[in-house]
């Protein structure tokens, strides 16, 4: 089995199964108790999942198309595929009733419901967090603003920190760099490594580093940095893998070695777009730096959570005031920059 | 001038995918001369000059320089063995936001530390000598214009006096003017021949148009699908040889 027929395998179990198993809901109707039978629900999902890739690859073998196919199909395939319109397509009817069903099960699941936004009682909530909310207490307002310096700085360290550690993992983590077999190896572990870390998001980090260096803007600050860290390194190293081979050939012809290679013909290519991805990144900081203090991070967030337990809507008017008057201007500035730069 | 710089033999290159690029191709390179090689796209030209300063590996056969194989060099081998060897490009591969001086030292980096380049700490020689190059190429007056500022021409003999920088005892051109307009075209061409009738330095040169090759090759070899189907005084290239190297129906074309 190719690469691809496992793919389309996969992909197809995944939404043939998703149907069956809400086919399997609706007609069997489970109770309370069945929904918590961990292992018995996982064999049934399971059964379904294979049932289906099996499915998957009995309709592509009699020449019906699933979405699967159509999706990760190689391009020589493509290349002779009868020219039909949409609705004969077996694919895209798939698609069509994927898309409705996740629909559906998504509103069932959330419970979501128009009449609880237009009832009585919800009238009555939204008028009073609004008058409340839109009446600020603006005594609050130094102690809002000194904690707003706080979040700002909290974010521009934590940048701060990543950049450098960022700029050199992201070479390692470039695949036209990393070509030699050994270091092809180091490649791939950076890689995992910093796909890890990103996928532990910033307020988890928060919490764990708010138990190991104590609550405060210093774990906020470390936990941002960790993501950044993380974000940048990826973001720059997608950009290190578009540059142009040209002036790297360019450069090794004069015998020239790796880190000067680096040196003089990636970075000037990469460093305006690295400075662009910063700025940006600083600007997601600031606002990650509001949740962060939800968690024990210090910043505004603290205060926030502060005033939301108390439900003191007047003070936390106040405090959405300043977040967002802070989060508008740095949104405004960062944009000026990157674009100035590009 | 008799002396040979250079011997091929059956070199041989295969890539991952399979293509065999070169196969078996064995000439000889003689001190001072100005070799063509022609050949239609994708015969192996480029291939060819990419395995002699060891941008691509070759998967066979020897390359003799300085009486010593370097078809199989490894590491610092190689890096030594292209600081001898400068190169130019189709696209002339200068680093666009850097200065013209910036981009012809980068001709010394082979040979200096590497912490000192970093910082870039060229010394005064250096930049002298980088001087020296760029007003060979006449082009001494743009020394600090950014390199994306100027014309293809020009780009390409800031290329030329970046190589030099080297002191390479051999200049591989890739297609020099292949990107360029038939009148810029000379003017670089020209700048080649002083290299190799003034400085006496080798050249090996991919061309396309026969037109060039009369004018300035010494000997011309021929490619085609990875061998060598030709190898004499460009001279000598009459209609028949002609429709060998490019196959039958093809048609010269002329530049002036």
């Amino acid at each position: 089995m190719n690469s691809f027929t496992l793919r389309r395998s996969i992909f197809d179990g995944l939404t043939f199964g998703f149907l069956i198993c809400i086919l399997l809901i609706v007609v069997a109707n489970p109770t309370d108790e069945e929904w918590l039978n961990l292992s018995k629900n996982s064999l049934i999902v399971l059964a379904s999942f294979l049932f289906s890739m099996i499915l998957s690859e009995i309709l592509n073998r009699k020449s019906i198309k699933t979405l699967g196919e159509a999706l990760f199909e190689p391009d020589y395939k493509k290349v002779v595929a009868p020219e039909m319109p949409w609705y004969m397509t077996f694919s895209k009817w798939q698609l069509i009733i994927l898309l409705i069903t996740l629909f559906v099960v998504g509103v069932k699941v959330t419970d979501f419901s128009l009449l609880k936004l237009l009832d009585e009682d919800g009238y009555n909530g939204v008028k009073r967090i609004f008058t409340e909310l839109l009446n600020p207490n603006f005594q609050l307002l130094p102690h809002a603003v000194l904690r707003m310096f706080e979040t700002i700085f909290m974010a521009f360290l934590a940048t701060a920190f990543a950049i450098p550690i960022a700029f050199v993992l992201s070479f390692m983590a470039a695949k036209n760099i990393m070509k030699h077999p050994l270091a092809f190896t180091v490649y791939l572990l950076i890689r995992t490594l910093l796909n890890v870390i990103r996928s532990v998001e910033a307020f988890m980090w928060a919490i764990i580093f708010s138990v190991w260096v104590g609550i405060g803007a210093g774990a906020g600050m470390l936990a941002l940095m960790v993501h950044s860290i993380a974000s940048l390194a990826k973001q720059y190293s997608e950009i290190v893998e578009t540059v142009s081979e040209g002036p790297i050939e360019g450069i090794q012809a004069t015998g020239a070695s790796k880190l000067q290679m680096i040196w003089y013909a990636i970075v000037p290519q990469v460093v305006l777009p690295y400075i662009s991805f910063t700025v940006y990144r600083w600007d997601i900081n600031v606002r990650m730096a509001t949740i962060v203090g939800f968690v024990g991070g210090g910043g505004i967030g603290k205060l926030l959570i502060a005033y939301q337990g108390q439900a003191m809507w007047r003070e936390m008017g106040c405090i959405f005031f300043v977040i967002a008057i802070v989060v508008w201007l740095l949104d405004q500035g960062s944009a000026y920059i990157r674009e100035a730069l590009k | 001038m008799n002396e040979n710089i250079l011997s091929i033999k059956n070199l041989e290159k295969q890539y991952p995918n399979g293509v065999k690029a070169l196969k078996g191709v064995s000439f000889d390179v003689k001190q001072g001369e100005f070799l063509v090689i022609i050949g239609l796209s994708g015969s192996g030209k480029s291939t060819l000059l990419r395995c002699l300063n060891r941008l691509h590996d070759p998967t066979g056969g020897e390359i003799i320089f300085n009486s010593k194989n370097v078809a199989q060099s490894q590491g610092s081998e190689i890096k030594e063995l292209r600081t001898h060897i400068g190169m130019i490009f189709q696209h002339f591969n200068l680093i666009p936001r850097h200065t013209v001086l910036s981009n012809v030292l980068m001709g010394r980096l082979g040979q200096m530390g590497t912490w000192r380049s970093i910082f870039g700490l060229f010394s005064k020689e250096d930049k002298e000598q980088a001087m020296k190059y760029l007003k060979l190429v006449g082009i001494d007056g743009k020394a600090k214009i950014r390199a994306d500022q100027l014309s293809g021409g020009q780009q390409q003999r800031v290329a030329i006096a970046r190589a030099l920088t080297q002191n390479p005892k051999i200049l591989l051109a890739d297609e020099p003017v292949a990107s360029l307009d038939p009148a810029t075209c000379h003017v670089v061409m020209d700048y080649l021949k002083k290299v190799n009738q003034e400085l006496g330095i080798t050249i090996i040169c991919n061309l396309h148009f026969l037109s060039l090759v009369r004018q300035y090759a010494t000997r011309v070899i021929a490619l085609k699908a990875g061998e060598l189907v030709y190898e004499g005084h460009p001279k000598e290239i009459d209609d028949a040889w002609f429709e060998k190297i490019y196959g039958e129906g093809a048609k010269e074309v002329h530049i002036n």
